[in-house]
């Protein structure tokens, strides 16, 4: 998985330099400038961002309580770096301060766990706790509000404990902040069960929020194992150099940088799928874990 | 090493069965930016592949991606005598004859098959 900013302030800069200069009323007559310049691409490396808190997106469960058959609880595995918190809501609503808060509070109280530091640690949200799903209509857990972004299950990972500090202290170092908020839907499957569906997950560091994505071949491509015998880790164009660049918007990591050079004079088409390739973006893996 | 001759077998349960073709293969200078130059030497009967031998086949042309490889092409090749596409013909004769009478059409291509793809 790599991060972006989910609002990426250089988007708006690619096109139509020379816009805006008041002069198209004064000169109706001037015909039209042949071909605005391709877009410009950039190449670019990624942005390093840790997160101290990891939801794995695909480990999010919802069982039946075992002591309360009417209720459900949700379990999930985590990757922590630091101690912290966790909150469940449902039906959350996120506020202008990123804030979130339930709609319904009175079908269900968000519930906050604290953990410990530990990767891969199995989180189980305690009995009695839980939501009685049967409570609402199908159709409103299987997709988010339209427009307000609400989504019908909504967990918060926060990195740090909560402790007081001074204004001084406060002065002094600004508190950082790293959260991982995963929103979800709850799908019944065949079998009448529900399932999480992770539609959403967003890295919020120090106030910037960042879209989490996966990056489409990235897993076989660190630098370290490389084998000059495994076709998945080779560059799809010169097939022998490793892929470290990721094309964007389209999120395939299949070539090389000096390919990635030669790509953008040629044809402006990512090679896997052909859609038009807006940025690219070096990745360096490393397997090393910090 | 930028030019090469090869075989393609004709596919199974397509009118070229049992047929060996050969093709020249070039790879321009650009290659892999630009597309591989592919062209039949053996006479087929083909909608889409005129008496030159020239193919229409769009990951040739403008479909073309750096990440096809010579034997992903000539995959594409062989799918192309798999199914024949007379709607977007490079030879109308041959074209028409598909559209108007298959069945007559597949007979043809089946003995040009037996008579210029024989492998001898």
């Amino acid at each position: 998985m790599m991060v972006r900013p989910a609002y990426n302030p250089y988007q708006h800069h690619h096109y139509y330099g020379n816009q805006g200069n008041g002069w198209v009323g004064m000169r109706p007559f001037q015909p039209l400038p042949p071909q605005p310049p391709p877009p410009f691409v950039d190449h670019q490396s990624a942005k390093k961002i840790r997160n101290d808190v990891n939801v794995q997106k695909d480990s999010i469960r919802v069982e039946v309580d075992g002591e309360n058959s009417e209720c459900h609880v949700v379990s999930f595995t985590l990757d922590a770096m630091v101690d912290g918190s966790i909150t469940i809501f449902y039906f959350a609503k996120e506020g202008a301060d990123h804030k979130f808060s339930p709609l319904y509070p009175d079908a269900h109280t968000p519930v906050k766990l604290q953990f410990q530091k530990g990767l891969g640690q199995k989180i189980l949200q305690p009995s009695g706790t839980g939501i009685d799903l049967n409570f609402f209509a199908v159709d409103d857990l299987s997709k988010p509000s339209t427009g307000e972004d609400i989504f019908p299950l909504v967990i918060v990972a926060e990195a740090g404990s909560e402790t007081l500090l001074t204004e001084e202290q406060v002065n002094q170092h600004p508190p950082t902040s790293n959260a991982q908020i995963t929103q979800a839907v709850l799908e019944k499957n065949s079998a009448g069960c529900f399932q999480v569906k992770v539609i959403k997950q967003i890295l919020s560091v120090d106030g910037v929020r960042y879209e989490l994505r996966e990056i489409y071949g990235i897993g076989n491509s660190d630098k370290e194992s490389f084998d000059d015998n495994d076709p998945g880790k080779e560059c799809v164009i010169c097939m022998s150099e490793p892929k470290d660049t990721a094309i964007l918007p389209c999120r395939h990591m299949c070539i090389c940088s000096e390919c990635a050079k030669e790509l953008r004079l040629q044809t402006n088409k990512c090679p896997i799928c052909r859609q038009p390739i807006e940025e690219l973006i070096g990745i360096k893996v490393t397997n090393s874990s910090q | 090493m930028r030019y090469f001759n090869v075989m393609i077998l004709g596919p199974t349960q397509s009118p070229y069965e049992g047929g060996v073709f050969k093709l020249e293969l070039f790879l321009p200078e650009e290659y892999p930016m630009a597309a591989p130059k592919v062209r039949f030497l053996t006479k087929i009967y083909h909608p889409n592949i005129d008496k030159l031998g020239r193919i229409c086949l769009d990951i040739l042309k403008d479909k073309w991606s750096p990440a096809l490889q010579i034997r992903t092409v000539l995959l594409s090749i062989q799918a192309l005598l798999s199914a024949p596409n007379p709607d977007d013909p490079l030879s109308d004769n041959i074209a028409k004859h598909w559209k108007a009478n298959e069945a007559e059409a597949v007979e043809t291509a089946k003995e040009w098959t037996r008579v210029y793809a024989s492998g001898a």
